[in-house]
């Protein structure tokens, strides 16, 4: 997934200008309406509902299909081990974001991951970090920008991304920077497997979230609007929930009586 | 993270000692009875989806608890927003009626999904909105999912108003769409009930 250009994202992005309308914000009057607008804070909405319709079309009629085969030739088992070492090979650039939040004991976590997983997990295959108490966490530089102060902006859904904002959307790219594969993976056939591994990480990403997308491309009036709203949220609860964890740096397993913290 | 074992042995003092109703405030819900309260319903809502009773009758025992305990009323009113005002009363009613069938078409329709599942209650505190009750969902072979239900009192008893699953609130990703819906059909509320009568009949 890393250093990854493909020819055609200059060329959306032209698309993306050469659409590019901005939506006009209700009468002044009108202070509800105003109120509700300036919230949404989606000033671009004309030209990412059709990039959203774009992304959806592609998704259907590429990745669908993908994720479909994926699910019904590979054994949910398997299926797992491929995500494990997926999710291993991102651990490095988890590590490098705890730190810069300045989180020590997520980033401890995320540290013995990466050592118990990549070895007694051989190669990741096997979680085994998380039955001795070193549970899964996500980490992302844009979560890191927010955790330093950087505002969101307005909403934007882009190709590949999908629902986003500057915020996060600069953070992808910096934590494409971060990852040790940026740097170690750079002559021909290695690129080849990043491809690869960025094609297996888009249809494990797709046939996990497969059922729920469904669900929101069924039951929403306006699916569009229904992504956006839940994907501010689920951010907002991510960026709450790392600011909010002031755990010490030993793990909650070492004094089993503890209380929970609250 | 409470257990079952460890809320039973937590709520057992106030099953012991119950506080006269004249001491009980009349809008607030404690904590320790949010707690009771949202243990009662998962409880419940587990045994419809274990039980292998046939799809309409498991829909009308749903119906039941929805009815029971939340607040479907205030939660439609919420979901229109700004929008509730420009509704006629006639519209009001028959929006009122529509989402109670939306939402009980998209419960049934997931119950499947379900299957098997078991829950942990954790520490419920108590916000301006209501008492957050955190729970976590276990799935065989599934990750678990943190759900959280707020209650408040409504009409003199507990009610859920909201469910916050993985940090996104329900009432308010549903507000969003109405709103959106709205907003690209001129703001008018005919039009949102003319697409949630195709919806309810479509799923239901």
């Amino acid at each position: 997934m890393r250093l990854w250009t493909p020819t055609w994202l200059p060329a959306a992005a032209l698309l993306a200008l050469a659409i590019s309308g901005c939506a006009t914000p209700p009468p002044a009057g009108d202070k509800e309406a105003l109120a509700d607008y300036r919230q949404t804070n989606d000033p671009l909405e004309p030209t990412n509902r059709v990039l959203f319709a774009v992304a959806n079309g592609f998704n259907e009629v590429v990745i669908r299909p993908l994720a479909v085969g994926y699910v019904n030739a590979v054994p949910q088992v398997v299926r797992s081990h491929v995500h494990n070492v997926l999710a291993n090979l991102n651990t490095p650039t988890i590590l490098a974001n705890d730190m810069m939040q300045g989180k020590p004991q997520r980033a401890g976590t995320t540290l013995m991951r990466l050592l118990i997983n990549t070895t007694a997990g051989i190669g990741g295959i096997f979680d085994v970090a998380a039955g001795l108490g070193y549970p899964e966490h996500s980490s992302d530089f844009g979560e890191t920008l927010a955790i330093w102060g950087v505002p969101e902006g307005p909403f934007l859904y882009l190709p590949i991304l999908g629902p986003t904002d500057p915020r996060d959307a600069i953070g992808y790219g910096v934590d494409i920077a971060l990852s040790p594969e940026t740097w170690l993976l750079t002559t021909g056939p290695e690129m080849d497997l990043e491809y690869a591994q960025f094609g297996l990480y888009i249809i494990d990403i797709y046939a996990d979230l497969m059922p729920d997308l469904d669900k929101v491309q069924q039951q929403a009036l306006d699916p569009y609007a229904t992504f956006r709203s839940l994907y501010r949220q689920h951010r907002h609860a991510q960026i709450d929930a790392i600011r909010n964890d002031h755990a010490a740096t030993s793990p909650d397993h070492w004094y089993p009586e503890r209380p929970p913290a609250q | 993270m409470l257990t079952r074992r460890s809320l039973l042995i937590a709520t057992l003092p106030l099953a012991a000692a119950p506080v006269p109703g004249w001491l009980r405030p009349a809008r607030a819900q404690s904590p320790a009875q949010a707690t009771q309260f949202i243990d009662q319903t998962a409880k419940q809502l587990v045994a419809i989806i274990d039980a292998g009773a046939p799809a309409p009758q498991k829909r009308a025992q749903l119906q039941q608890i929805i009815d029971r305990d939340v607040a479907v009323a205030e939660v439609a009113q919420f979901c229109l927003g700004r929008h509730w005002r420009d509704a006629t009363p006639q519209q009001q009613a028959d929006y009122v009626q529509l989402f109670h069938r939306v939402l009980l078409n998209s419960i049934a329709g997931h119950l499947g999904d379900y299957k098997g599942i078991t829950y942990t209650i954790g520490r419920a505190t108590a916000g301006d909105g209501g008492v957050q009750v955190p729970t976590v969902l276990n799935r065989p072979g599934q990750p678990s999912a943190n759900l959280t239900w707020l209650v408040a009192n409504v009409g003199g008893g507990p009610k859920i108003i909201d469910l916050i699953a993985e940090g996104t609130s329900m009432r308010l990703t549903q507000r969003s769409d109405y709103d959106s819906y709205l907003n690209r059909n001129g703001g008018r509320v005919q039009a949102l009930l003319d697409a949630m009568k195709r919806q309810a009949s479509q799923s239901g």
